[in-house]
């Protein structure tokens, strides 16, 4: 007998098969599965506001959002809080946004990537400065033209600065008093700090630190450049910038201001670079400070406030910082970065950067005026998680929780010395800073290496000024 | 067309050789038919998988690194441009160096005390202690390498790490663990066998299982003790574990990234930088996708010849009986 049939049981187990599979591509089709499309704002016509997601908790953004919506309620609002290490983790997760084609049309932007953004993605905001100049007249008497100025590049305006934090020098009062030491006046010099945690060293016993710092563009070694009256790259002045100087800022302010900073040829092995460094190695090699790590200094609020560490740079950031981590406004306080040759200070600051790829440029540029306003900031700034940018907000009530008793030493380092400004961040910012990084670690790794790390960080910041971004 | 039926109990299970009656043979191919559909769509998903996360990035890593593409602007050709810049830049030479050494140290030390371990759990201890033993070995495999690693950048602190103060109670300096260009390395070494040797020490202890009884008591007969015991039978007949091992470990090393990411950052100077993290600083924080793509590109063509090496080598030293 011929038996070219499938067996019934042989076809009913197909069928059976053929049914299930059917039945489960039917439920997966059918599915009510979420998808990009249901993230809230998204595709929904929103103007998104990309921020550092440290940067803000929820209830300030929260309360940022209700209180834009109240002035434009037909503008939706939505803030993307973006997780990340530290600026250059924020800006490749920005960079990836659009890179997917979800850019947002404003990004919180710091000195680190002032630059390079406005180079490469930004809108200047100059002719909407113009044309609202009276609005914006009582921001700009509220805010130092130096932070106004670290947001230019080449004549133009790209960020309205919101925060900002000099590298001035943190005490542990404990530890002083431990000393027998007295605080420091505020002129002191790199031979009093020498001298200081000299003092400190001899009765912190052996597990003791008197000067912590951490091997990174902001608060690393760039504060000593600038105090010896140097900087890792050339620094000059854009031309240009009169239009804001001229409509914003009385004849004292605008002495010698530009249209933002240039930072051009490399010097790592210039006499002052090299003596900077041949300083902390000298501190290294007394155990006056350890050896320098990578980071972004997240160890160190423990180390600090539980007296392990004398004294390290930090901006107004760390008075909430030390708040949080138990530590009474009495037991530490602030003073100015030492003098060498001079006592110029370093800062970062930030703002929201409007990028060329929004098609909502005037409702963007509602957002930076609302978010410059000061009872908006005033809501951003509750905790001293930062310093704002605008003067009046600094008052003793601020820090009277918190402290430091100096606090007035955040701002006034900007009047104090006028020559005060950013740290050195060009377009090609990633890669100076791995360069620099790097270099530091090489130099202060080993005993007589100070020299020949140099001469090779010189080279290296040469091939990453040529490239371009 | 006569037919000899068989009942299917009766079938053999191989193909219908030629000659075979055509209806055992159409049912054994429907059979077999439907068998390799059924496996199929078993396996689509995992195919799939591959196919759109593995397969498709390395084809797009191999063309990306023909351009040059820093996200914002459109791609421009480059043809071997990426590839000459790449074995003409002192980091990423550097980073290959240390990365060979890293694989080298970490896999050795980890497959020797994974096999120290399990050895001498294989010998006469109460069960619940094994199992505590097994256990212990094995959970920081299961701990995020990121998190274990901010922990152990605290503990070998030079000035306030656990470790420095330990070995300071018995009068010993403190040794920059972590920033110094000699030491960096070494503990990179430790903090990532640590985590990974669990792995290992769960293969060795399944070989050990399977090695037949009555081998030792054997050999045990013949005069055969301790370490003659272990180099003439035990290690021959876990050779087939100690490949699979050598070669699970030898890939991880050499895409070892968040250790040395998070304790030196590739520091001090480029002491502790590895292929991969040479990678991701190109792409994300240079914004050079092209050369971050050539070097993943080389670093692929790294472990593909590591592991045929490998394999080839396996026939010469690994047992199967």
């Amino acid at each position: 007998m011929t038996d070219s049939h499938i067996p019934r049981r042989t076809l009913l187990r197909y069928g059976a098969y053929g049914a299930g599979a059917a039945a489960l591509a039917g439920t997966a089709a059918s599915w009510d599965r979420l998808t990009g499309a249901d993230i809230p704002g998204r595709d929904d016509g929103s103007l998104v506001v990309a921020t550092l997601g440290s940067a803000f908790d929820p209830a300030t953004v929260d309360a940022l959002t209700k209180g834009f919506h109240r002035l434009h309620p037909d503008i939706p609002l939505r803030v993307n809080a973006v997780q990340a290490v530290d600026w250059s983790d924020f800006f490749a997760k920005i960079l990836t946004q659009i890179a997917a084609g979800t850019a947002p049309d404003l990004v919180y932007v710091a000195t680190e990537g002032v630059q390079l953004f406005a180079q490469r993605l930004g809108v200047a905001l100059d002719h909407w400065v113009r044309r609202d100049a009276a609005e914006l007249r009582e921001y700009f008497a509220d805010v130092h033209p130096s932070l106004v100025e670290s947001m230019m590049y080449e004549g133009n305006l790209y960020q309205l600065p919101m925060e900002f934090n000099a590298a001035d020098i943190y005490l542990n009062k404990q530890v002083l008093k431990r000393a027998g030491a007295g605080f420091p006046a505020a002129d002191w010099s790199r031979d009093d700090f020498t001298a200081l945690l000299r003092e400190l060293k001899r009765t912190g016993g052996s597990h003791f630190t008197p000067y912590f710092w951490t091997n990174r563009l902001w608060g690393g070694v760039v504060p000593w450049l600038f105090a010896n009256g140097t900087n890792l790259l050339k620094e000059s002045k854009a031309p240009g910038g009169s239009w804001l100087w001229d409509t914003f800022y009385p004849a004292a302010d605008r002495q010698g201001r530009g249209g933002g900073f240039r930072w051009t040829t490399p010097q790592a092995t210039a006499d002052r670079v090299e003596e900077a460094y041949d300083y902390l190695a000298s501190l290294v090699q007394e155990d006056l400070c350890t050896r320098p790590e990578g980071g972004n200094g997240s160890n160190l609020v423990g180390v600090f406030s539980t007296g392990h560490v004398g004294v390290t740079p930090a901006g107004g950031f760390w008075a909430g910082g030390l708040q949080l981590a138990g530590m009474r406004a009495a037991d530490y306080d602030v003073q100015y970065f030492p003098r060498w040759r001079t006592q110029r200070h370093q800062f970062g600051a930030a703002g929201y950067a409007l990028l060329r790829t929004s098609k909502k440029q005037e409702a963007a540029w509602e957002f930076i005026k609302y978010a410059a306003r000061k009872d908006t900031m005033t809501r951003l700034f509750q905790g001293n998680q930062t310093t704002p940018a605008r003067r009046s907000m600094l008052n003793a009530a601020r820090y009277a929780e918190s402290g430091p008793a100096h606090w007035q030493v955040f701002y006034d380092t900007l009047d104090r010395f006028p020559d005060t400004g950013p740290i050195p961040a060009p377009p090609q910012v990633a890669e100076v800073t791995d360069v620099l990084l790097k270099y530091t670690g090489t130099a202060l790794a080993s005993p007589r290496a100070v020299g020949p790390a140099l001469r090779r960080m010189q080279g290296d910041l040469e091939q990453a000024m040529e490239r371009e971004i | 067309m006569t037919n000899t039926q068989v009942p299917n109990s009766q079938a053999p299970a191989v193909r219908p050789r030629p000659g075979t009656p055509p209806a055992v043979a159409v049912r054994r191919s429907v059979r077999d038919r439907g068998t390799r559909l059924l496996a199929a769509l078993f396996l689509a998903p995992t195919v799939v998988g591959i196919v759109v996360f593995t397969v498709v990035p390395i084809i797009v890593s191999v063309v990306l690194s023909l351009f040059h593409w820093n996200v914002i602007d459109p791609p421009r050709f480059a043809g071997g441009a990426n590839y000459r810049t790449t074995f003409t830049d002192s980091t990423v030479l550097v980073s290959f160096r240390n990365t060979l050494l890293f694989m080298v140290l970490a896999v050795a030390l980890q497959l020797l005390i994974a096999l120290s371990l399990a050895l001498a759990l294989n010998g006469r201890m109460p069960v619940w202690l094994r199992s505590l033993f097994r256990s212990a070995f094995f959970f920081p495999l299961v701990l995020s390498a990121a998190s274990i690693s901010v922990v152990m950048k605290y503990l070998f602190n030079q000035d306030f790490g656990v470790v420095n103060w330990l070995i300071g109670l018995v009068g010993v300096a403190p040794v920059p663990w972590l920033t110094s260009e000699h030491a960096a390395m070494a503990t990179v070494v430790l903090v990532y066998v640590w985590q990974q040797f669990g792995f290992s020490f769960l293969l060795f202890v399944g070989g050990l299982n399977n090695i037949p009884k009555e081998i030792h008591e054997a050999a045990a007969l013949d005069g055969a003790t301790g370490l003659r015991k272990h180099l003439g039978i035990t290690l021959p007949l876990l050779s087939p574990t100690l490949l699979v091992a050598s070669v699970v470990g030898i890939i991880n090393a050499l895409q070892v990234f968040e250790q040395p990411y998070v304790l030196t950052d590739g520091g001090p100077g480029d002491a502790t930088r590895t292929v991969v993290m040479v990678i991701y600083e190109r792409a994300f924080e240079q914004l050079d996708f092209g050369e971050a793509s050539a070097v993943g590109v080389l670093l692929f063509a790294l472990i593909m010849a590591v592991t045929a090496v490998q394999f080839r080598l396996s026939r010469r030293f690994v047992h199967y009986q």
